[in-house]
């Protein structure tokens, strides 16, 4: 047992998260949640998702799912946001079960992202 | 397992490496060549042992100015706080069964006394001041007819703030009460002289001292109404007190460790003065940062500091490779705020964000550059993160 919480891909994403930042012309969201703030931000043509960038404040499992959300789904469709679930997130960073809920505060800010989205059209 | 050279070590307040000359002490002790036999064996090699142990006592006696018979080996400061603590309330609880500590103290002590009030005991729990310090007639003022025991350790794991063990222990004194003092942190460090100080009982472990893990030592000052129960049973040794075969070769590293701090002390305290000064003077200006305790009444092998709006378990492994502590390395693993740092008045954020570096005689300029550099670019990193509204 190494004893090192956190993976390779957490380590990697949490040490370079291409994604953090904000867009010009965005549809954004704003949470507050379990000790975390996540700030997500889309750019869209039609109902294709041309660019994703996010801030957050919180632990470094957060800033690394946050970071693999937006590069995961910058090319989808917006309806793939309402329909966004943590879970697989969860099991490939992973994230350990005592942080579920923080990254639930993810899940719930996409959700929401991905319905502002659709109604700003 | 990561290489000596893969990180920066500054966490020597968790526990220190073993000098090289105590390992040489040690080792000598191990092969078929040493003393190995068993201490409590009457034939020549246990004689021999026994001569071993003998002058590790006298190496640690010397060190704290007192006599070797004082000396009870433990396995470590927990063990030599619980039998201080535990050993002293069930000796004098036929007097009294009110006992007082800080909210400060280590876990090693706090646990002690929850266990101890859970069975009946009351225990009084002293607040420090913002700066750490325990005030002048806090104790005074808690000190009743029936209070039998008094703990308060020396120097704080997680602030490096010093208490004043020779104002406590007066107090102590004048009201017939036993003194407990948690000096891990201090022995082998600052000056600690038995033959003129007010105290009791003194915890004491080797690895925090350039000594190997597994020994410490309790102090039992020769005073009437001073004893401890044991709390262990199953032999003769040490006077009963803590039965067990001696481990030789741990307690003649921790008197090869005695005996170097004797002549490094005030070598070494310079040293970390001098790097502490560096190391506060490389970030005071980050915006945000606070001192947790204080730098004029702590001990300068602790620098512990907190920052504004950074979240701490990003901002530990934004600084890797260095080795610090967000609090003691016994509840590092927790989420959970440090409750020293909450007992200092700090908020949940703060105390959160809270890092703690602790120099030691091995430490560089060098490795303090590198500290300060990683400090100030993951700051400066986790802020450009962070999102701009305000939580």
């Amino acid at each position: 047992m190494s004893g090192d919480p956190y993976s390779e891909r957490v380590r990697d994403l949490f040490a370079s998260p291409a994604h953090a930042g904000n867009l010009e012309d965005a549809v954004s969201i704003f949470v507050s949640d379990q000790g975390v703030r996540l700030f997500l931000c889309a750019q869209c043509e039609n109902d294709r998702i041309m660019a994703l960038r996010f801030r957050a404040w919180g632990c470094p499992h957060v800033i690394a799912a946050a970071e693999a959300f937006c590069d995961e789904f910058e090319g989808r469709q917006v309806r793939d946001l309402l329909e966004f679930s943590s879970s697989g997130l969860m099991q490939s960073l992973p994230v350990p079960v005592e942080k579920t809920g923080r990254i639930l505060v993810l899940e719930d800010a996409v959700r929401a992202l991905g319905t502002s989205l659709r109604d700003s059209r | 397992m990561a290489e000596a050279a893969d990180f920066i070590y500054l966490d020597y307040a968790a526990s220190t490496p073993v000098d090289p000359r105590v390992v040489e002490a040690m080792f000598s002790l191990l092969s078929a060549d040493g003393n190995h036999a068993n201490p409590s064996s009457t034939h020549v090699g246990g004689r021999r042992a026994v001569e071993c142990i003998a002058h590790a006592a006298e190496q640690l006696a010397q060190l704290l100015n007192t006599k070797p018979a004082r000396l009870i080996w433990t396995s470590g400061a927990t063990e030599s706080d619980n039998l201080a603590i535990v050993g002293a309330a069930r000796h004098r609880e036929h007097r009294g069964k009110h006992l007082i500590t800080m909210r400060t103290e280590h876990k090693a002590v706090t646990d002690v006394f929850e266990a101890l009030a859970r069975q009946g005991f009351e225990v009084s729990w002293l607040e420090p001041g913002p700066d750490g310090v325990l005030a002048a007639d806090a104790l005074e003022d808690a000190i009743r007819e029936d209070t039998q025991l008094v703990s308060i350790m020396h120097v704080n794991n997680e602030t490096g703030v010093v208490q004043n063990i020779e104002r406590i222990g007066e107090a102590c004194r004048e009201h017939g009460v036993v003194f407990h003092v948690d000096a891990a942190q201090s022995v082998g460090k600052l000056p600690v002289d038995l033959s003129a100080l007010p105290v009791d009982l003194m915890s004491m472990t080797a690895h925090k001292m350039y000594g190997p893990k597994g020994i410490g030592a309790l102090y039992i000052a020769d005073r009437p109404g001073v004893g401890v129960e044991p709390q262990l049973f199953g032999g003769g040794q040490q006077r009963r007190l803590r039965p067990g075969t001696q481990p030789t070769h741990q307690i003649a590293g921790f008197g090869q460790a005695a005996a170097i701090a004797r002549e490094s002390m005030q070598q070494d305290f310079e040293h970390l003065r001098r790097l502490r000064e560096r190391l506060w003077a490389g970030i005071a200006h980050i915006p945000g940062v606070v001192v947790n305790g204080s730098l004029e009444a702590g001990f300068p092998g602790i620098l512990n500091v907190s920052v504004e709006d950074i979240e701490g378990e990003s901002l530990l492994l934004a600084l890797e490779p260095l080795c610090v502590a967000t609090g003691s390395a016994c509840n590092s693993k927790s989420q959970e705020p440090s409750y020293v740092l909450r007992a200092l008045g700090r908020s949940d954020a703060l105390a959160q964000s809270a890092i703690r570096f602790s120099i030691g005689r091995r430490t560089t300029t060098t490795e303090i550059d590198l500290a300060i550099r990683k400090y100030s670019d993951a700051v400066t990193r986790l802020r450009g993160i962070a999102p701009e509204q305000a939580g």
